[in-house]
């Protein structure tokens, strides 16, 4: 019915649409949703022409109404548009303003057209208000009587602009149960919308538009349930982020520390969460930056503390720990890397991502650490722990984890924190690291070399 | 991080108070190397204030550690915040760190 290609909409040096495609077909309900100021509203303006198009093709039944002999008129009338704001007449009774349009532009007989304005008024709940003004009904009826003269004009399709957005929450329910109907009648409609229920309850196929583009696609069920792309995912989760920009080793510890403290209070985010995402913000920003700042010089093997130091006697053989060697700084000079705190509404879920610029390669698994302390804190307070390539970015994504799940883990025995295997510690290296045919928590394999059977940092150590 | 120090005897106590992290650990460092002077060996830390305690951290106890025990001293933690007790579980301190509940109980068994 409608097909729209390579569609692109400017407004002076601001290109809201910058490349839309997409396919509408008899009887579909469409639900556009994405963030506010993504170009929803405008594409629905430029699909009857109210915004004129930049570029591209619009298409209805095979007829291209950007073709300078298009008849737009004719073609307007066949897509009825109802506004967020009703856009009524409001000098004009509730049922002149159904039949103003079939008189004037249909050429309707006035007995006929009042006729078919009360059954239309009858069908969206609203016979008995056929003679009051707009300003004597409420917000909600007064979108229902736009709905009902949008249908006046007999549209093929309707084009739907956040029909509840102006509405009290009381009257939301009245609106999208018209708009309901008219979707099981078998109405063909695009509606812009914030209600996900709704437009998951209403909609044959969801529009995720997203930076100009309709970014994702599909049904609603895979919209809604499996999202597959991250802008999507976060907007379905009603995900709320905190976004810090690193650019030198020296950061504002302290700045991001308040932006953290502010956005978990903000969002009531439970105290020891938040404690967590503080924590996990400083160690793996610490490990990012590790290649840019070492941290302070240890000597290498040197004896840092044992069991001994406690001045009592140890149930167990003595644990000793020993710094292991620490590779020369490497890497780029000049830090980017882009922290992004962002808590799921939906899940109740708090998520630290880093994306930073470097060389590939897994940065919880390639820095240059002098011990294990930081890797073991991240591990114990962060579940889901990802780590992808995307073009010349490492991005790395965790999930704070819950109280329970932290007390859940056991902790791990200092000497294996610290990479060594020394003295009296020899004993515990044969505590297990892992099946090392499962990846671990940070997706990586325990690398036993063939020959020796141990792992990188056990060979360091040895 | 606020850094006080007193003393009890022979023995030197450190408070410290807010967040021992990359950037306040070498405040603590440097406080530690002013208060053990060549005649103290034995030494309180106490950690009732302190709420926020990263692996920048953890080196440092562990190097302060390292000090005492090479000058054959005793070092005794005291009063740790759930968070801080916490990480010193998840990192293995508390079986390599004497740990009291109270500075009174420290005092008692350094005396």
């Amino acid at each position: 019915m409608i097909r729209v290609e390579h569609l692109c909409k400017r407004f002076g040096d601001l290109m809201v649409l910058k490349d839309i495609n997409a396919e509408i077909r008899r009887g579909q309900v469409i639900s556009i949703i994405g963030p506010s100021g993504t170009g929803k509203s405008t594409f629905l303006r430029c699909l009857n022409l109210l915004d004129q198009p930049s570029g591209g093709r619009i298409e209805i039944d095979g007829e291209d109404i950007l073709a300078p002999k298009a008849n737009v008129p004719a073609l307007r009338r066949r897509m009825g548009t109802v506004f967020q704001s009703f856009n009524l007449f409001s000098h004009l009774t509730v049922l002149e303003n159904l039949t103003i349009g079939p008189i004037r532009l249909l050429g309707k007989p006035p007995a006929q057209a009042a006729t078919t304005g009360l059954e239309l008024l009858r069908m969206v709940g609203l016979a008995e208000k056929a003679h009051s003004l707009p300003d004597e009904i409420s917000g909600g009826q007064k979108q229902r009587v736009a709905i009902a003269r949008c249908l006046s004009m007999e549209p093929e399709i309707i084009l739907i602009d956040e029909p509840i957005s102006a509405l009290d929450p009381t009257m939301v329910s009245e609106v999208l149960a018209v708009i309901r109907r008219l979707a099981r009648q078998g109405m063909t409609m695009a509606i812009v919308t914030h209600e996900m229920e709704f437009a998951r309850d209403v909609s044959t196929r969801v529009f995720y538009l997203d930076e100009g583009l309709i970014y994702e696609e599909g049904p609603p069920e895979r919209i809604f349930d499996h999202p597959q792309r991250q802008r999507d995912r976060d907007f379905i989760g009603k995900v709320r982020s905190l976004s810090y920009h690193v650019t030198t080793a020296d950061y504002d510890p302290y700045a991001l520390v308040g932006k953290i403290e502010g956005f978990c209070e903000k969002h009531l985010i439970p105290h020891r969460i938040a404690h967590a995402a503080q924590l996990l913000a400083e160690e793996v920003l610490g490990v990012l930056l590790t290649p840019l700042a070492p941290p302070r010089a240890v000597p290498t093997g040197q004896i840092v503390a044992s069991s001994a130091l406690a001045g009592t006697a140890s149930t167990g053989p003595p644990l000793t720990v020993k710094v292991t060697a620490s590779p020369a700084p490497s890497g780029p000079t000049h830090p980017d890397i882009e922290l992004v705190l962002a808590f799921s509404e939906k899940q109740r879920s708090l998520e630290p991502r880093l994306d930073g610029a470097g060389p590939p390669g897994n940065p919880l698994e390639t820095a240059n650490l002098p011990d294990d302390f930081a890797l073991n804190l991240i591990r114990h307070y962060a579940a889901d722990i990802g780590y992808e390539r995307v073009g010349e970015r490492n991005r790395l994504r965790m999930r704070v984890q819950s109280i329970a799940g932290r007390e859940a883990v056991a902790p791990i025995p200092l000497v294996r924190q610290c990479g060594a295997g020394l003295g009296g510690g020899h004993e515990l290296d044969s505590a297990t690291d892992g099946d090392p045919t499962e990846p671990d928590r940070f997706g990586r394999l325990a690398r036993r070399t063939p020959a020796t059977g141990m792992t990188p940092h056990q060979r360091l150590s040895s | 991080m606020d850094i006080t120090h007193s003393q009890h005897g022979s023995v030197r106590i450190i408070e410290l108070k807010g967040r021992m992290d990359a950037v306040t650990a070498p405040l603590f460092d440097k406080a530690f190397a002013e208060a053990a002077t060549p005649d103290a060996s034995d030494f309180v830390i106490q950690l009732n204030g302190l709420e926020y305690i990263s692996s920048a951290g953890l080196r440092s106890i562990l190097m302060v550690a390292k000090q005492v025990k090479a000058r054959s001293g005793r070092l005794i933690l005291t009063g740790l915040t759930d968070e801080v007790r916490e990480v010193f579980h998840l990192s293995g301190f508390h079986t390599i760190l004497r740990i009291c509940d109270t500075k009174e109980a420290a005092l008692a068994e350094l005396a």
